[in-house]
């Protein structure tokens, strides 16, 4: 047999495509969120030694492609390191970098973007370091961040298709094995392109109405 | 007692305070005057720990600031009204004058929100409670301002220009304020280009001239002919405020 027809157990194939791209995607997206946060608070305190080290990794993460981090991760660590590391965990940890270093430059701009005036005013009136973060500048850093983080996170959707190429069972890898099948690749990257479409659509409006929920509740006309 | 001793501050090889004395005693209005950048602001920002001092030092009722745990006893004693208001954005007038009680003070919130309201109704803006600093007026954020000092009820309060921002019909409602603090005999250190509010109501003038404090006098000796006045840097500052 040279080809088949669709069967309606391939639905479930893209479900459960689609299920291992949306697990790997919100798996990343924590995890390169505390991240990105952390380096950016890291950032923003000046801890000696740290800032060039995290500018550097960042600045190599955002302007090389995710494909080649992807094999160094796969291949070349574990060559170098004579370790083992399943596909899956390759893809969690290039693309929560990856992630990381986008969301590190937002957060650190939504940092920067608070007035000097304000947080020393919060200085003065005696609040430490860890109350200025959490009172004074989160909240802003929240509402001024949100917008470009679902931007980030609407294209790392996309970006997580790359991980079918080292054997992970995504959305993307689930069409290559329909299409060899069927062959009918018009149809199947049609359906695979319509998913992955709505789900970004869905990702962008829930990010939507979160930024206009937070904007309401940190209610301010500075931006 | 607000005390500074032979107070040095270099910006890299700029000096912009020269062996600086100053004492506040409590219950004082202290008044500094003196030309743009000749280190007024300065001054206020090494007294409240905003500025390290490249020389000399500094104490509010004998906490030095220039250790840690002095530091923050002095800001516990002082508080700071700014002359761009350095409100929160994001925080309402009453979350803005609670903040530090709550969190610095430890009171219990509703304590703190009884008596931030009761220092806005003090200063007419009982009802711009829940209003958001751009929803403002500047001389209500500067009002704002002040209440979030007085809301730490601190030993002195320190002004840097907190009316320069200010049109002058909203000028008159902030200093009217300042007047009554002053006559309750709350310790201010003050710095301002009104020079006929300063003669009103401080008890002393100090002169600073390039970052030296030149003069020091009671309100009175500054403005006579043959104390401050005697001074020809003085006596020039001074008519060429009442040109302006
Ligand atoms: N962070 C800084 N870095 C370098 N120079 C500074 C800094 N802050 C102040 N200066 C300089 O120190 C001098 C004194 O400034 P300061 O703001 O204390 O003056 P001022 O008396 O408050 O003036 P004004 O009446 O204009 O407010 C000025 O020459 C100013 O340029
Ligand atoms: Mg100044």
């Amino acid at each position: 047999m040279r080809y088949a027809d669709f069967t309606p157990y391939d639905i479930i194939l893209l479900l459960q495509g689609l299920g291992v791209t949306l697990a790997l995607f919100v798996g990343t997206t924590l995890i390169g969120l505390a991240l990105g946060l952390a380096l950016a608070v890291v950032h923003h305190y000046r801890i000696p030694g740290c800032r060039p080290v995290i500018v550097l990794v960042t600045e190599a993460l955002k302007n090389s492609p995710v494909l080649v981090q992807l094999f160094l991760v796969f291949f070349g660590i574990p060559a170098f390191l004579h370790i083992r590391m399943t596909p899956v965990e390759a893809a969690t940890l290039t693309i929560s970098l990856n992630t990381a270093a986008f969301a590190f430059v937002v957060f650190r701009s939504g940092i920067e973007s608070i007035d000097r005036d304000q947080i020393e005013a919060a200085q003065v009136f005696g609040l430490n370091r860890s109350q200025i973060l959490r009172f004074v500048i989160a909240p802003q850093a929240a509402a001024f961040s949100v917008g470009p983080l679902i931007g980030i996170l609407v294209n790392q959707l996309q970006v997580t298709s790359l991980i079918s190429v080292i054997g992970v069972f995504d959305l993307t890898k689930i069409g290559n094995i329909l299409n060899l099948r069927t062959l009918q690749p018009f149809i199947v990257w049609a359906v695979i392109g319509l998913i992955y479409y709505l789900a970004a659509k869905t990702l962008a409006h829930v990010g939507g109405c979160l930024e206009a929920a937070l904007r309401k509740s940190v209610k301010w006309g500075g931006i | 007692m607000i005390v500074a001793e032979n107070v040095e501050k270099r910006f890299g090889d700029v000096a912009v305070l020269k062996r600086v004395n100053l004492k506040v005693e409590p219950g004082e209005v202290v008044t500094i005057l003196g030309a743009s950048g000749s280190g007024k602001s300065t001054l206020i920002r090494c007294i409240n720990g905003l500025e390290a001092l490249s020389g000399g030092k500094i104490t509010v009722d004998g906490h030095d600031v220039s250790t840690k745990a002095g530091l923050v006893a002095a800001r516990r004693a002082s508080a700071t009204v700014f002359q761009l208001f350095n409100l929160y954005p994001h925080m309402t007038a009453l979350g803005n004058i609670t903040l530090a009680p709550i969190e610095v003070l430890k009171l219990p919130k509703a304590e703190a929100e009884a008596r931030g309201r009761a220092l806005l109704d003090k200063v007419g803006l009982g009802a711009h409670a829940d209003a958001y600093p751009q929803q403002l007026s500047g001389g209500q954020r500067q009002r704002v301002g002040i209440c979030r000092a007085l809301a730490m009820q601190p030993r002195y309060l320190l002004l840097d220009e907190v009316t320069s921002a200010l049109d002058p019909e909203m000028t008159g409602d902030v200093l009217r304020i300042l007047a009554e603090l002053a006559a309750d005999g709350t310790t201010m250190v003050f710095v301002t280009h009104e020079i006929e509010f300063a003669r009103h109501i401080s008890n002393r003038i100090v002169f600073l001239e390039q970052g030296e404090l030149i003069v020091d006098l009671p309100t009175a000796e500054f403005f006579a002919e043959d104390g401050g006045l005697a001074v020809p840097r003085i006596r020039q500052f001074l008519s060429k405020m009442k040109k302006d």
